[in-house]
């Protein structure tokens, strides 16, 4: 067959019924795109000699170098069987995990799946994954059973014993089919048992009669499954060149034998044996121990041609079996030292493996024509939304589906899957082709034309300026920055890559020039019934949300690597549209009819788990960066770029796993999960007191009294542990204390906020629960005394308004807004005292990170204030907040230095104060006050027993048991924490669940996998905070301890190692030695 | 006398000598290298581990022993010990490489630090990574100064980075509530301060007999904080007021990048 030319792949796209949109399916290493080779050798686009060593679909470079395929690519491929010619649009898929998601898309376009096994390896792990996505799209998948060769040259297996082995392939793939098929149907019967349950109690009859056969008998599934006599496998060697089906040597016996070849393609598969004596075909071959048909008649040939070509190298036998066989090999090859070579010139005459797979295409797999109803309700109805509530003129949309017409008035209707990049020169606009002479001449002119220009301009003027910019290489020393500026940006512009849509036609013609809706996946179809009738694309429309209006730039026939330009694309047909990036972002439905729905959202094997951190090596590439991250997360459909931050601040961090290549030209370095520790307050005492400075006193119980430098006020705080629930339901119920505090300051100026009745019910629930888990004695009344939430307002930390004779609005006001109780008044300097809160919990003394879980309880606030005083401060209260930046001297918002300096500052100056002008006096006092509060806060927390808090991540690893051990040992050095461990059914496979901190995860992922030889891999995610047990400043006391964990203890304590850690990274003071032991310095000699 | 072998010479080039002078005369002792600075922050407990040996000189160079009778005068005490102790904690001392490189160091990542918290990305309202701005910090070759303090360095750097990075002080948030009278007059004095006005109210307010019809929602740059609160206390004698709604305005949380 010679190359197909571009004409007659149009013509072919228009006969809808002769198209076969298939992709290649399966796991990693089985031959996928060396089966896609020969299949694209058939059409002579590379030689057949090269077929299954070019690896023609893997265009990349990296692709080609790691020998993996990455990307999944399309093809179209022309076929002639039977008079009828076909168009086959052939996409090759990746088949490693990581990689899957490029599966999901390919399998989205297509309406046939070729799933491919390797006759050795049997179903793999990602063998049942592709299967599973064939299943969920609804597209129908054949079998191509590929690799036989290394059954006989590498297990050196016999015929008979391959026949077995086959069988048993065969059988692990129909497994897999059919617990699809089960689920399904039991999905379905459980829904229908659910109904008829609640039909039976409406009835109220007491008949229970329970159906045991579960639905599995009555529906039919014979024809999910694959065999050979369905003629729905072929069995192939894809390196070889050859493959079969049983019908071609069925064909070929029976007019060998004189056995019909019905009969012959009944019983080539399975136990039926030749009776040679009786002529005639009996069932049992194993029980007789004799040879099946298939082995006899099929396999027994095919090991006798390797036998002689491989094996023996018998010259003769070959020469005999060739001209028996009817071929012709080329004496070149018959010579050929290799006699791999000899074996693929036989073979790919004798059985071609296009041949037998793609009439099995052509025949087994539906054309997009036949696309099934089902297939389409479920393409359209998004997420849980059933077909039936979609809008009535979107469900008219199914029709065109069903009629997959290439009419003028059926609306388009497109689906686009992903975006791929491609290198700008690869585009046919841009590419070189042979010039026609109008073109030559046109060239020639121009060039004689800039030629005169030059010499004039030389002429007239030496200047370089004028130098033609024509040729943006030959700018000589451009007299201007502009000029080079520009020439630059045009450079810049060429090296930018292009995104290509990877699309399909699912109804109509789209063509190039014609305007139409991009629908973003949340786009909501009834949104654009609102829209005037009859409107289309090309009018001017209100903006819709996730909705677009564009036009259809250029469209492309994918081959490979190459894209070729076409005008029109009709029905049923997979395309590339170029400029298509501003509109789509991954992937999109292109409608005429604004009443498409967009397409339910690709089913992911995979979902997103590792976070990366990645920021510029050169902080003034960020913009660089963000492009980049950009780029990727248009082109990788798996990886989903976030801008976040973390409670300490980091810059975007992406989701994606680490295997997947970084996009171009950015250096990215610097991973940094977040080591986030909070500290916390635990239920045990502390032995030893730490040093408190003048002025603190603390009693035994943990109540610090603090009285502010100018001794006008004196505050006494105590620090209470929270209970945990109490903790967690305040992390859970931030926006609705959130919500509370918006309420409070709208309050305070007289001013109302109207909260929905849902948001009143949902916070008078979180009040009831706060008041159930806060219990006992020590809570009595608590929930209604809390002053604040903190930090940030919206904390894990509770204020407490313990002061005797203190009556201040409750934070529930928003509750009790209909019984406006009498109003309590608030005592001057409130905001002062929850401003000083607000500060300690954001930075706790063992690290400066966030408190949690902790209670202050303000239980003594006196105020020896003078009269004036007062009535000044009384007047604007409000602008205390922000009153620690006017005592620092650099008006700075620092929240996290409160040393003595700074109260030492306050205690000169309010000293002055004090003693002379009353005037201006307030302003410092009210920052006094937030400084004492905020410093009280810290050693009432710092006389109760301190622990850290650390982030935890829950693991799931799926390990075989041989790993197990390695797993664990990893798992133990980063201190984390087996949860349970269970094995999977059916499999060898472990599940161990455990527990990571995230100070801890760093580089996790990668250690396992190297651990194990990648046979376990584990998924991260965020689950909790997890308090630290051991006491961060704890040393060994007793004789014993001292003897077990040395002096400093540093070795054990898990705490201390974090702390210290998080404290050096923000350059704040650790106790350590800077040198360990002063005799063991280096000594420097006098002389040197 | 000691014999001079090279075991138990100490070179004079691995001791740091800490003075004092006290009641007119000086005293010296020998320390190791490294350690005056870790016993005075407390992270080192053991005494030897500091010095030498428990003498007092007058010049350790040259090795001339302080006298029984100056020390009784100067410290009251004969004790050796208790006089080194004393001469430890409050001599004066040369501080050691190490030691001075650990202390930049700290304030280095001190710095860093308090940039990272008080700035943000202009274009994503996002703060820097530490890391990333120690970095930053390290291209423009900014060099810490051990005598300055580190918030007054942060802010020195600030301005900086400004030229080799996107990077600004994170904005204030603030609301102000101006008496009817002044309000006019003040806002034109406000407005180079302010940076952006968020929403501005001029509703009439009946409070306390008094009308208090501006209302502004303002973000500002922190340094200019102080002349604002100044501004309107002093212009409105105090009727003004002034809130402070958030103390950085920061982007937080994820955000999908589309």
């Amino acid at each position: 067959m010679g190359h197909t030319s571009l004409e007659k792949i149009i013509a072919l796209q228009k006969k809808t019924p002769h198209i076969r949109n298939l992709c290649i399916l399966a796991h990693v290493d089985h031959g996928k795109t060396t089966l896609a080779d020969c299949l694209v050798a058939s059409n002579g686009i590379i030689s057949s000699r090269l077929a299954g060593k070019l690896r023609y679909l893997d265009s990349r470079e990296d692709e080609q170098i790691r020998g993996i395929t990455m990307k999944s690519s399309a093809i179209s491929l022309h076929y002639t069987t039977g008079g009828n010619e076909y168009l086959i649009n052939l996409i090759d898929s990746p088949g490693h995990v990581d990689f899957s998601s490029e599966v999901s898309t390919a399998v989205r376009l297509c309406d046939g799946a070729i799933v491919v096994v390797d006759a050795v390896e049997g179903v793999c792990p990602q063998t049942q994954v592709v299967l599973r996505q064939a299943w969920l799209e609804n597209i129908r998948p054949v079998l191509v059973i590929n690799k036989i060769d290394r059954l006989i040259v590498e297990l050196k297996l016999t015929s008979q014993e391959a026949y077995t082995h086959l069988q048993k392939i065969l059988e692990q793939v129909n497994a897999v089919t059919g617990s699809l098929f089960t689920s399904k149907v039991l999905e379905e019967r459980a829904e229908k048992d659910a109904e008829a349950q609640s039909s039976c109690t409406e009835n109220g009859s007491g008949d229970q009669v329970y159906d045991w056969s579960a639905g599995l008998e009555e529906t039919d599934d014979s024809d999910l499954y694959f065999s050979p006599d369905r003629g729905n496998v072929v069995f192939a060697s894809a390196i070889d060149g050859w493959g079969f089906s049983i019908h071609q040597f069925a064909e070929m016996y029976s007019q060998k034998m004189g056995i019909r070849s019905s009969v012959l393609l009944k019983t080539l598969w399975g136990d039926f044996y030749l009776n040679a004596k009786a002529k005639k075909i009996m069932k049992g071959a194993q029980s007789k121990g004799k040879k099946p048909l298939f082995v006899q008649l099929v396999l027994d040939n095919i090991w006798s041609m390797y036998d002689a070509v491989v094996t023996r190298r018998d010259k003769e036998k070959v020469e005999k079996m060739v001209t028996s066989l009817g071929l012709k090999v080329m004496s070149r090859d018959l010579r050929h030292s290799d006699p791999k070579v000899l074996l693929s010139a036989i073979c790919s005459q004798w059985l071609p493996v296009s041949q037998a797979v793609l009439s099995m295409v052509c025949e087994k797999l539906p054309s997009p024509a036949e696309i099934s109803a089902e297939r389409v309700e479920k393409l359209m109805s998004v997420g849980a939304r059933r077909f039936d509530s979609l809008p009535e003129q979107t469900q008219e949309l199914k029709k065109a589906f069903l009629d997959c017409s290439a009419d003028e008035t059926a609306p388009v209707i497109v689906f686009v899957s992903k975006m791929f990049a491609v290198d700008s020169k690869a585009l046919p606009q841009n590419k070189q082709r042979p010039l026609t002479q109008e073109e030559i001449a046109q060239r020639r002119e121009q060039a004689r034309q800039r030629h005169a220009e030059r010499q004039a301009a030389n002429q007239s003027a030496e200047s370089p300026g004028s130098a033609d910019t024509g040729g943006a290489s030959t700018t000589v020393a451009p007299a201007s920055g502009t000029e080079a500026l520009s020439v630059k940006t045009a450079v810049e512009e060429d090296n930018k890559e292009h995104f290509v849509a990877f699309a399909r036609v699912y109804s109509g013609v789209l063509r190039k020039g014609q305007k139409v809706f991009v629908l973003g996946p949340k786009y909501d179809p009834s949104l654009a019934l609102r829209l005037p009738e009859g409107c289309s694309a090309a009018d001017v429309l209100p903006s819709v949300p996730h909705m677009a209006c564009c036009t259809v730039d250029s469209l492309y026939l994918l081959m490979g690597r190459e894209l070729e330009e076409l005008d029109e694309v009709p029905t049923g047909n997979v395309l590339g549209i170029g400029g298509m990036e501003e509109f789509i972002l991954k992937s999109a439905t292109i409608s005429t009819s604004p009443s498409c729905p967009p397409f339910t959202p690709l089913n992911f094997e995979a979902t997103p788990i590792v976070r990366v951190a990645v920021e510029p090596k050169h902080p003034s590439e960020m913009p660089k960066l963000v492009r980049g991250m950009r780029l990727l997360n248009q082109a990788d459909p798996c990886a989903e770029v976030f801008a976040k931050i973390e409670i300490s601040a980091s810059k975007p961090i992406i989701p994606f796993r680490e295997t997947v290549i970084r996009p171009p030209k950015v250096d990215m370095v610097n991973e940094d999960m977040g080591k986030q520790q909070k500290v916390a307050v635990i239920h045990q005492v502390k032995e030893e007191q730490t040093k408190y400075p003048e002025g603190v006193q603390v009693d035994s119980t943990g109540l610090v009294t603090l009285t502010t430098p100018n001794k006008m006020a004196t505050v006494g705080v105590r620090a209470i542990p929270l209970p945990e629930e109490v903790t967690r339901l305040l992390e859970d119920n931030v926006e609705l204390i959130r919500t509370m505090e918006q309420f409070s300051l709208f309050v305070w100026e007289d001013k109302t906020l109207d909260i929905n009745q849902k948001i009143l019910e949902n916070i008078q629930e979180f009040k009831v629960k706060l008041e159930s888990n806060l219990q006992g004695r020590k809570w009595r009344g608590a929930v209604e005394r809390i002053w604040a939430f903190g930090p940030r307002r919206c904390g894990p930390n509770i204020l407490l308004n313990s002061v005797e004779g203190y009556r201040r609005p409750s934070v529930w006001q928003c509750l009790e807004r209909e019984k406006e109780t009498e109003k309590a008044e608030i005592r001057d300097f409130d905001n002062s005292i929850a401003s000083g809160f607000q500060l300690a919990t954001l930075s706790g003394p063992m690290c400066e990170e966030l408190l949690m879980g902790v209670c202050f309880s303000v239980e003594t606030w006196d105020m020896k204030l003078s009269a004036p005083l007062a009535q000044q401060d009384s007047i604007d209260e409000d602008s205390r907040a922000a009153e620690p930046n006017i005592d620092n001297q650099n008006e700075s918002s620092d929240t996290h230095e409160t040393n003595t300096s700074s109260a030492s500052s306050n205690r000169s100056r309010s000293g002055a104060e004090a003693a002379g002008s009353s005037v201006d006096c307030y302003g410092p006092f009210s920052g006094q006050l937030i400084a004492a509060m905020k410093e009280a806060c810290r050693y009432a927390f710092q006389a109760k027993p301190q622990r850290l808090m650390a982030a935890m991540y829950t693991c799931e690893i799926m390990a075989t048991a041989e790993v197990l051990g390695r797993v664990y040992a990893v798992l133990s050095k980063r201190e984390g924490r087996v949860l349970q461990e269970e094995m999977k059914e059916g499999t060898d496979m472990f599940i161990i669940k455990a527990v990571l901190p995230v100070a801890e995860s760093f580089g996790f992922a990668d250690e396992i996998r190297k651990r194990t030889s990648g046979l376990a891999s584990p998924q991260l995610v965020f689950s909790h905070w997890e308090v630290i047990s051991s006491d961060p400043f704890w040393v060994p006391t007793t004789e014993e301890e001292y003897l077990h964990f040395g002096e400093k203890a540093d070795s054990s304590n898990q705490a201390l190692k974090y702390m210290n850690a998080v404290r050096r990274r923000k350059g704040l003071y650790v106790e350590e030695k800077i040198v360990e032991h002063a005799e063991k310095q280096r000594t420097l000699s006098k002389n040197k | 006398m000691s014999i001079f072998t090279p075991t138990n010479q100490i070179r004079l080039t691995n001791v740091a000598v800490v003075r004092m002078k006290k009641a007119g005369k000086r005293f010296e002792i020998a320390c190791y290298k490294n350690k005056v600075m870790s016993w005075r922050s407390g992270a080192e407990k053991d005494l030897d581990e500091v010095l030498q040996t428990h003498t007092v000189f007058v010049n350790v160079s040259k090795g001339q022993v302080a006298k029984r009778d100056d020390l009784s005068s100067a410290f009251g005490t004969e004790d050796l010990t208790e006089a080194c102790t004393q001469i430890l904690a409050k001599g004066e001392l040369q501080v050691s490489d190490r030691e001075r490189q650990s202390q930049l160091e700290h304030m280095f990542r001190d710095i860093a630090t308090i940039v990272a918290e008080k700035c943000v990305n202009p274009e994503t309202k996002r703060p820097y990574t530490v890391i990333l701005i120690e970095r930053a910090m390290k291209d423009i070759h900014f060099s810490v100064k051990a005598n300055k303090s580190t918030k007054q360095q942060a802010l020195e750097v600030i301005k900086q980075l400004q030229q080799s990075i996107q990077i600004q002080r994170a904005h204030m948030r603030l609301r102000f509530v101006l008496p009817a009278r002044d309000g006019k007059r003040l806002k034109e004095k406000l407005r180079p301060l302010i940076k952006t006005v968020e929403n501005e109210d001029f509703t009439e307010q009946l409070e306390m007999l008094m009308v208090f019809p501006v209302l502004q929602v303002c973000l500002i740059d922190p340094g200019c904080f102080r002349d604002i609160d100044e501004l309107i206390r002093c212009e409105t004698k105090g009727k003004g007021t002034l809130e402070v709604l958030s103390l950085k305005d920061v982007e937080e949380g994820d955000e999908k990048l589309e």
